[in-house]
């Protein structure tokens, strides 16, 4: 069953038709004792994926590929990691994307499949002039 | 923006999931953003004063007539 109703999927697949470049949602997540979110992320991902062609869906063993878990700075799961052609972004998630995490998923993968990053002038002036190490942002949510 | 600066990393976390990230963050509502796991940023800010936030700078100056 899905998890998204008919037009819910056509509203998304209209969003995503804006990603002009493949993306990769790299899911951490393993397959002994996963949390249960794990698996309504993978849904949650199978589903976004099956919307749009230049989307693909990776899973990653947490617990046998600990190289890759250490080269996106992966220590909890469930996590995505969004590549962009294949280089990282930068931007993860923590949890299963549902509820109003499920929108940011999705304006994440177009700025993935985008060279934009839609910011104002303003602020891609003060990050060109301020940023020189690296930052860590991270924003706490809950689904509703 | 980390999709302007290849310093910067972003990460949405579900606090429900992550108790133990939610607790050392102290994270008692939300939206709440942790940069470098020292500022905090309390809600949903306008996007300047979100990007200053981030980046440490002061809030810009009032409009003279305001």
């Amino acid at each position: 069953m899905s998890l998204l109703s008919e037009q819910d999927q056509r509203i998304v697949r209209e969003h995503l038709a804006k990603i002009q470049q493949p993306v990769t949602l790299l899911l951490f997540t393993q397959t002994i004792g996963a949390p249960e979110t794990a698996l309504i992320a993978r849904q949650v991902l199978d589903e976004l994926a099956s919307l749009n062609d230049l989307l693909r869906v990776e899973e990653v063993n947490f617990v046998l590929e600990k190289d890759r878990a250490a080269q996106y700075g992966i220590d909890h799961i469930p996590a995505i990691v969004l590549l962009s052609n294949d280089d990282d972004t930068r931007m993860r998630f923590l949890g299963a994307p549902a509820g109003y995490e499920f929108m940011s998923l999705i304006e994440a993968v177009i700025l993935a499949g985008t060279n934009d990053s839609q910011l104002d002038p303003e602020s891609r002036a003060l990050i060109a002039a301020n940023v020189s190490a690296p930052v860590d942002i991270q924003v706490f949510v809950t689904p509703t | 923006m980390a999709r302007e600066s290849a310093h910067i990393r972003a990460t949405c976390v579900e606090a429900t999931e992550f108790m133990d990230l939610s607790r050392k963050f102290r994270v008692t509502g939300v939206p709440k953003t942790i940069v470098n796991e020292s500022i905090e940023i309390l809600g949903a800010l306008p996007e300047e004063l979100f990007v200053r936030g981030v980046l440490g700078l002061p809030e810009p100056d009032a409009p003279p007539d305001a």
